[in-house]
């Protein structure tokens, strides 16, 4: 399938259209559809029209990349100097950063047009993006339903065509679950490949940037776009020099199926789907071998475990002095302190915040935080193992397909069972792409999860990039659009 | 704090106690949910005491690394963001943050 990117940059490059022509277009149809899918947190569509305005000469000056004067959006948590960035909660509201994100930076130097900042579940904790202090964004396949979280507004706004692609942040699987949802590509890069500079933090040693798009080759251009070392994260990675190549040699490649990845909770038909890409691997002369990745058990807990004790520490910030909110009627410093968190927090972000509190607490540091931490060697010492055999995992992104608004959110730790199959390859730091392979029953697409071994991005997406071509599913015929 | 009974994984007054740690306050009905909330959680997290088959000697440390006095950076002095900018998004005067008066 030819990207929705190198289709529209052509047509900017060839004059068919100007940036700004094409960012009006763009703006007319968030106005018109965003008010049913809520995918946007805020607009930008002054600035959009400005950055068009940039991208329009540096079309007629011959410098135009891919990317230039391509409307796209960020997640609410990636800053950009003077555009509100809130995490779509209350605390943050009326906060508008200083300075740009690392990846906005490199997007904006390259004539990226930005729509807006999408919805998000609060400080991206969530998987259904219901936590949003806006209200969830819908599924724009079945408005009745999700559109995953955290960066449900991102997938939303992409599979509707209300953002040509959108930036997403995963801390757990939070750019390949709303993806499979939506039926789009969802990449999370290895932990390290794109800087964090600019991203509010959730979970540090997790969190990392990555592309929600329309199709394997844009997710690719994107990745490139972004990625490289910065000295401003000092998690950031040197990645591989030139283009990703979206080239593979299938006969020579080791797929592995990891078993437990197919176990209890996961719905036949997304099952019957992931055998059936694994067969289309085999039928193109791939080895395909079943593996074992034992610890895959404790792999949940452990993400809750590590993830939350950072987000203990990370949100301690908000205080009411220093971002947006501040909370009035107070009787000291500390009394103020304490009604800001607790009017400007919602219930989950507290709740995690109470349980990271709790973990590295005296008494229970060693019982759980220690121990998760340890267990995550173990979890990463697995995966090793298994990619001495094998250049890429195939297992399912997500569970189930979307569910309906509304139906987990009430009961919290069986939302967290949705991230079961992505916060294995996070807690690792693997590159994992989500891309579309069927549709299950109402024509909700199934998302395939392929994940490769850390700094083999390229092999992750030139893996789905054979499958988008070969199948002939992809974000274009997998999930309706119904607007 | 001590270690609870298995019956119940958190008191009252060990929950306040992390709320306040944690600088969050609650409602005695909040409370109660919250504790409802709180202990499916901890069982949730109990899961990582799960028996996994194979060799338990693969546990180890991540990210953990000596770090020589020769492999930290030089002190450089890089701009940094103007005051008004920063005091642009909250209540501030005179190029402060402003806050209740806290010494008496």
């Amino acid at each position: 399938m030819s990207g929705r990117i190198a289709k529209l940059s052509s047509m900017l490059k060839r004059g068919e259209i100007s940036a700004k022509e094409l960012a009006e277009g763009y703006i007319s149809r968030i106005e018109r559809e965003d008010g049913l899918l809520n995918a946007y947190a805020s607009n930008t569509f002054e600035y959009a029209l400005s950055c068009a305005d940039e991208a329009d000469k540096l079309i007629r000056s011959g410098r135009a990349t891919a990317l230039t004067g391509i409307p796209m959006a960020l997640k609410d948590n990636i800053c950009s100097d003077g555009h509100f960035t809130t995490c779509s909660s209350k605390i943050l509201q009326g906060f508008k950063p200083y300075y740009d994100a690392a990846v906005w930076e490199k997007l904006r130097a390259q004539g990226a047009v930005m729509l807006g900042k999408t919805n998000m579940d609060e400080f991206a904790m969530g998987s259904a993006s219901e936590t949003s202090y806006y209200g969830a964004p819908s599924n724009p396949v079945d408005l009745s339903r999700v559109a995953g979280g955290s960066s449900g507004g991102s997938a939303a706004a992409v599979k509707a065509d209300i953002a040509a692609y959108a930036l997403g942040s995963d801390t757990g699987g939070s750019i390949r679950q709303p993806a499979s949802f939506c039926g789009v590509v969802g990449f999370k890069p290895t932990y390290g490949a794109v800087s964090r500079y600019g991203l509010i933090a959730y979970a540090s040693s997790l969190d990392q940037i990555g592309p929600l798009a329309y199709s394997v080759e844009d997710a690719a251009i994107i990745y490139d776009a972004i990625r490289g070392q910065d000295a401003r994260d000092q998690t950031s990675l040197t990645t591989a020099s030139g283009a990703t190549s979206l080239d593979i040699d299938v006969s020579s490649l080791k797929v592995g199926v990891p078993e437990e990845f197919f176990g209890e909770g996961v719905d036949d038909e997304v099952k019957e789907a992931i055998e059936g890409a694994v067969k289309l691997f085999e039928r193109a002369g791939a080895k395909v071998k079943r593996v074992k990745i034992p610890a895959f058990k404790v792999a949940l807990p452990v993400y809750y475990i590590i993830s939350c004790a950072e987000a203990s520490s990370n949100l301690g910030r908000y205080d009411g002095i220093r971002y947006g909110y501040r909370a009035e009627n107070f009787a000291d410093i500390d009394d103020m302190v304490v009604k800001t968190r607790t009017l400007g927090f919602g219930k989950e972000v507290k709740r995690r915040i109470m349980l990271g509190t709790y973990v590295l607490s005296s008494g229970y540091f060693d019982a759980y935080y220690k121990k998760a931490c340890l267990l995550r060697g173990r979890i990463i010492s697995e995966f090793d193992g298994v990619f001495g055999g094998c250049d890429i995992l195939l297992t399912p992104t997500a569970p189930t397909t979307a569910f309906k608004k509304g139906t987990k959110s009430a009961n919290s730790t069986q939302t967290y069972l949705a991230d079961i199959c992505t916060v294995p390859a996070s807690i690792a730091g693997l590159p994992a792409v989500s891309l579309p392979c069927a549709a299950g029953a109402g024509g909700l697409p199934i998302g395939l999860q392929i994940i490769a071994n850390r700094l083999c991005d390229g092999t992750a997406l030139s893996a789905a990039a054979f499958f988008e071509r070969t199948s002939g599913i992809s974000s274009e015929n997998c999930g309706e659009v119904k607007l | 704090m001590a270690q609870n009974n298995t019956e119940q994984k958190i008191t009252r007054e060990q929950f306040l106690s992390l709320a306040r740690l944690a600088r969050l306050s609650f409602s005695e009905e909040e409370s109660e949910d919250f504790i409802r909330g709180f202990e499916e959680m901890i069982s949730f997290c109990d899961g990582i005491n799960s028996e996994i088959e194979g060799d338990a000697s693969t546990i180890r440390e991540v990210g953990s690394r000596e770090i020589a006095l020769d492999d930290l950076r030089e002190d450089s002095v890089c701009p940094s963001l103007p005051n008004e900018k920063i005091l642009s998004n909250v209540q501030g005067e005179h190029g402060y943050f402003s806050v209740k008066r806290v010494v008496k």
